[in-house]
């Protein structure tokens, strides 16, 4: 295709509002490479187009994109690196990790939530062993079968990724309570079969998923974390 | 208008991408904080889906941090032309996973507000009283269009259906729309 000037303006204004696509597209982005003169075409379309945005309303992005950039440009500094252990084994973290956990959740469950002496209640943190702070607090009511987990250092998923949460039977496979946010409070209803598992295994765990939770009802990604509950 | 003043960041911006040429985090962080919300206000509107929107503005940001030293005075200000990488990224990831939720007769009624087709009147006027009012100068449907095509990244196939229209007439109404706009830019 012979560029002629004509040419040359009708495509760059297409390309820049995108009506120009697949083999079309990539042969222009040829010629711009090729010539300062289609450049200057692209140019002007880009400058006097983006003026139609300005009439777009701002919305603020969820913190989870400024991390994801950070974890792209930055690897080696992304703080919270997923502990990748295979995708079919359960792992389970040292005694160590669980008792530090115990020990900060006592503290702050004591001091926060002095009410509601229920029997069995369970409570717990899950934490990561270079952080200081826990990512989330685990309690249970035993009352009304709600597990609430209360984030306090967790941060958000990999785009595209979210939190899913699992109890651990003594035996069998995990069952899924859904997936959990990074930020906020978050509060599940057990099921029967839940409540009745997680009371003997006493036994959370994380793994990172698919937006929108494992496609396949067991856990596919990473167990990120596991934790044992404790009765207060 | 707010959008002035927000023009005068201008040299701000100009000078943040200096900074990040030279691998300066900090300035790029604050230009993450300065221009963040109105690119993902735009890949939000172009995408109509919060994930791949998101995802567009990181891609985005990843290339800006890379290009900084590509950018200079030629490409126009420096927020159009950080706009407009994240335009084209939100676009390709678009066409790579048609993923359009609109798609279809029943997604289209969604975006007419009644008479005046598939483009809120809002965009519609506000878009008209920017390139110096140059869309004024077009046909109804030559400005729609291209205004379907900027804002909500519509291809031909789409507009010929929001606009029930074949799709060789769409195309010409896209192509001669956009010469004389040109023509009454350059005037």
């Amino acid at each position: 295709m012979k560029k002629t000037p004509e040419r040359i303006e009708a495509l760059a204004a297409e390309y820049v509002l995108g009506s120009l696509k697949g083999p079309a597209r990539r042969r222009f982005e040829q010629w711009m490479m090729e010539s300062g003169r289609v450049r200057q075409e692209v140019w002007f379309w880009e400058e006097r187009l983006s003026e139609l945005s300005r009439e777009l309303p701002e919305e603020a992005p969820p913190r989870s994109v400024w991390q994801g950039i950070e974890r792209q440009l930055w690897p080696q500094q992304a703080q919270a690196k997923p502990t990748r252990s295979g995708f079919a084994r359960w792992f389970w973290p040292g005694w160590s990790l669980v008792a530090t956990a115990a020990v900060l959740v006592l503290a702050v469950v004591l001091v926060q939530q002095p009410r509601q002496p229920d029997t069995g209640q369970l409570s717990g943190a899950v934490v990561q062993a270079n952080l200081e702070d826990p990512l989330w607090l685990v309690s249970e009511s035993a009352s009304d079968r709600l597990l609430k987990l209360r984030s306090v250092a967790a941060t958000a998923a990999a785009t595209g990724k979210d939190y899913e949460l699992w109890v651990v039977p003594e035996s069998g496979q995990p069952l899924s309570l859904g997936v959990i946010p990074a930020g906020g409070v978050h509060t599940v209803r057990l099921s029967d079969e839940a409540r009745q598992a997680l009371s003997k295994s006493r036994t959370l765990a994380i793994s990172l998923e698919p937006r929108g939770g494992s496609p396949t009802g067991a856990p596919t990604g990473p167990i990120l974390h596991v934790t044992k509950l404790y009765s207060l | 208008m707010a959008y002035a003043q927000k023009d005068t960041d201008h040299d701000r911006l100009m000078r943040l991408l200096m900074q990040i040429a030279r691998d300066d985090r900090d300035a790029f962080r604050q230009l993450y904080e300065l221009v963040a919300a109105r690119m993902f206000g735009m890949c939000l509107k172009l995408a109509g889906q919060r994930d791949l929107a998101e995802e567009a503005l990181q891609d985005a940001f990843v290339q800006i941090w890379h290009r900084a030293s590509e950018y200079h005075r030629d490409r126009g200000a420096p927020l159009n032309w950080m706009m407009t990488i994240a335009r084209y990224r939100t676009l390709d990831l678009m066409r790579a996973r048609k993923a359009r939720p609109t798609m279809g007769d029943e997604g289209l009624e969604d975006l007419d507000d009644g008479r005046s087709g598939p483009l809120e009147s809002s965009l519609r006027d506000a878009g008209a009283s920017r390139l110096t009012g140059c869309l004024d100068e077009l046909s109804d449907v030559q400005r729609d269009s291209i205004l379907l095509s900027y804002y909500r990244g519509f291809t031909h196939e789409e507009l010929s259906q929001a606009l029930s229209s074949p799709i060789g007439t769409v195309k010409s109404w896209i192509r001669r729309g956009l010469i004389a706009l040109k023509r009454c830019l350059e005037r």
